[in-house]
């Protein structure tokens, strides 16, 4: 119990949490991933995120799953994504394999579940590749092109400006709670219990104040995009036009393309020769 | 109705973004506190739905729910990577749908016990939704789900038991009480900051919207009905056999991964054409 407390707080070290969400965001501009056109890797991605949800054979799987390991690794990821990434694939499909052998399965039970584990990670590598290999406001270009909702790609853009303030404001109130607060203390284990609940509760204190400050800030930001134009600006295509003229198909958006077909193809024929 | 007492498109927009950054930020927490596990159980600080649900209640409804939804999109799976393409449309709207049947509930938000009733209402609908599909989820991604020994059995039992324990344990300790406590307490404060006027009889969002709770309940029978249909269905698995049936050889495999290709594009299409056939209606 110590050390899960412990443990929250150390990740609730907020200056590892901003630089790593804005590495993530900002850090990686200069990778192969990120000089493609975000349209192409955005079909890309349709299709590496769906067409494995319907594929059972395991060879093919395979080699879609190094496919996307390999673009990932391109895409220079940021380490803490894909250490949730791990978890994630764990959490969806690791428990379960447990609970099956809880109640009575065996060996025959380890290989549906195996294609099923190579599913989703090739579907969440695909999409850690695509959503954070790019630069942010290529990816809101890109979706904006394909007449993705306009608040969706207003709410990436503003997302990542607007979360390292947060989490700063979160921090400064989340540490005079603490400099005011008596914590209980944690020498039993009822104690560290309590310490548990204590901290729970300071957190949710904490959005007291920051609810209220957030709301001014938000009023600030709809006035200041009101001043701009914003939402005259977001019916007129010939803004939209100016602001998507950034985006061209290059060379390597060719190659890109040729490679991941020719790679699946390979894959489908390796599996129609191969006994599996 | 007074025109005064209605929001106007920039307010609805403001309450867009602040609930929309304050659940991104909190989401983003989530995702990254670990959850202890006591055997298969797992208890987790599932979300801070309280959030959203505070805003619901003392705001516009709707605007809170689709910020919610949004920000949970955008902070937690496209900034961190964890996107899961459709699944997350399952997320979004069983979030949307929630927190917008916990903020029309209430009419008061002094009252506690309507606000607390509201809250574990709009958590209960949201966590069995999610529940529902997941289990769904399993089903049609497992081959031969039936034939697997023990599967079925853990599935509904560790899918029920989270969807129990979610509504049990975070609803009532993460979304209840901190929104008890927040909503009276934010109500008559917060709103000025928005230029809004506290939500009382007069100001009650009605006739504003094209939905009305009892349609939104028909939507909601209607859902229940769809999935209900879809279990009964999936009982006697004639959809995974057949599935089964043409995936087993090469061949189809090939031809569904082409065909697969060709509609992406096909439907690419279709949208970049609506896209720029709407903005030349609009330029016109």
């Amino acid at each position: 119990m110590h050390k899960l407390t412990e443990s929250i707080l150390d990740k609730f070290s907020m200056d590892y949490l901003r630089n790593q969400v804005l590495k993530n965001a900002y850090g990686n501009d200069d990778t192969v991933i990120a000089g493609l056109d975000p349209r192409v890797l955005l079909v890309w991605y349709l299709f590496f995120g769906l067409v494995p949800w319907f594929l059972n054979d395991l060879v093919i799987l395979l080699g879609l799953f190094i496919f996307v390991a390999l673009t990932t690794r391109a895409a220079k990821i940021a380490p803490l994504v894909l250490f949730l990434f791990c978890l994630g694939v764990f959490s969806q499909t690791g428990y379960l394999l447990i609970a099956a052998l809880f109640f009575g399965g065996d060996a025959s039970t380890v290989a549906p579940l195996l294609v099923m584990t190579l599913k989703v990670a090739v579907v969440s590598l695909a999409s850690i590749t695509v959503f954070s290999g790019l630069d942010p406001d290529r990816l809101a270009n890109g979706m904006l092109w394909f007449g993705c909702p306009d608040q969706l790609s207003f709410s990436i853009s503003f997302a990542y400006r607007i979360l390292p303030v947060l989490m700063e404001e979160f921090q400064n109130i989340l540490l005079s709670y603490r400099l005011r607060g008596n914590p209980p203390a944690k020498k039993t284990f009822p104690g560290k219990i309590r310490y548990l609940f204590y901290q729970i509760k300071l957190i949710i204190q904490a959005f007291y104040p920051l609810m209220l400050n957030t709301a001014k800030r938000s009023r600030t930001t709809v006035e200041a995009l009101e001043i701009k134009g914003y939402r005259y600006a977001l019916k007129n295509p010939t803004v939209k036009k100016m602001k998507l003229a950034m985006l061209k198909v290059t060379r390597n958006d060719g190659i890109f393309a040729a490679v991941s077909i020719v790679w699946t193809v390979l894959c489908v024929l390796v599996s129609a020769v191969s006994p599996l | 109705m007074n025109a005064k007492n209605k929001m106007t498109q920039s307010q609805k927009m403001m309450v867009f973004v602040l609930t929309m950054s304050l659940y991104g930020l909190a989401t983003l927490f989530t995702e990254l506190i670990p959850s202890f596990q006591v055997g298969i159980v797992e208890f987790s600080v599932e979300y801070f739905l309280f959030i959203p649900l505070t805003l619901a209640m003392l705001f516009d409804p709707l605007s809170a729910a689709l910020g919610a939804a949004t920000g949970e999109l955008v902070f937690s799976e496209i900034m961190l990577g964890q996107f899961g393409g459709l699944g997350e449309l399952e997320k979004f709207l069983t979030v949307t749908i929630g927190v917008y049947i916990a903020g029309r509930i209430v009419k008061d938000p002094r009252n506690r016990k309507v606000v607390a009733a509201a809250s574990i209402i709009g958590v209960a609908v949201q966590q069995f939704m999610g529940c529902v599909v997941d289990i769904l989820k399993v089903q049609f991604a497992v081959e031969d789900f039936e034939a697997v020994a023990g599967l079925p059995e853990s599935v509904f039992f560790t899918e029920g038991f989270a969807c129990l324990n979610d509504i049990l344990f975070s609803g009532i300790l993460f979304c209840m009480l901190p929104t008890m406590y927040l909503a009276p307490r934010l109500y008559g404060k917060i709103e000025p900051l928005l230029g809004v006027k506290p939500r009382d009889k007069d100001t009650m969002i009605a006739g504003d919207y094209v939905l009305t709770p009892k349609m939104v309940g028909m939507v909601l029978i209607g859902f229940a009905a769809a999935i209900a249909s879809e279990l009964l269905a999936s009982g006697g698995y004639e959809l995974i056999d057949w599935e089964a049936a043409w995936a087993g050889n090469t061949t189809s495999i090939i031809i569904g991964i082409i065909v697969a290709a060709i509609i992406a594009l096909i439907v690419i299409g279709m949208i970049r054409g609506r896209a720029v056939k709407n903005a030349e209606t609009k330029q016109a």
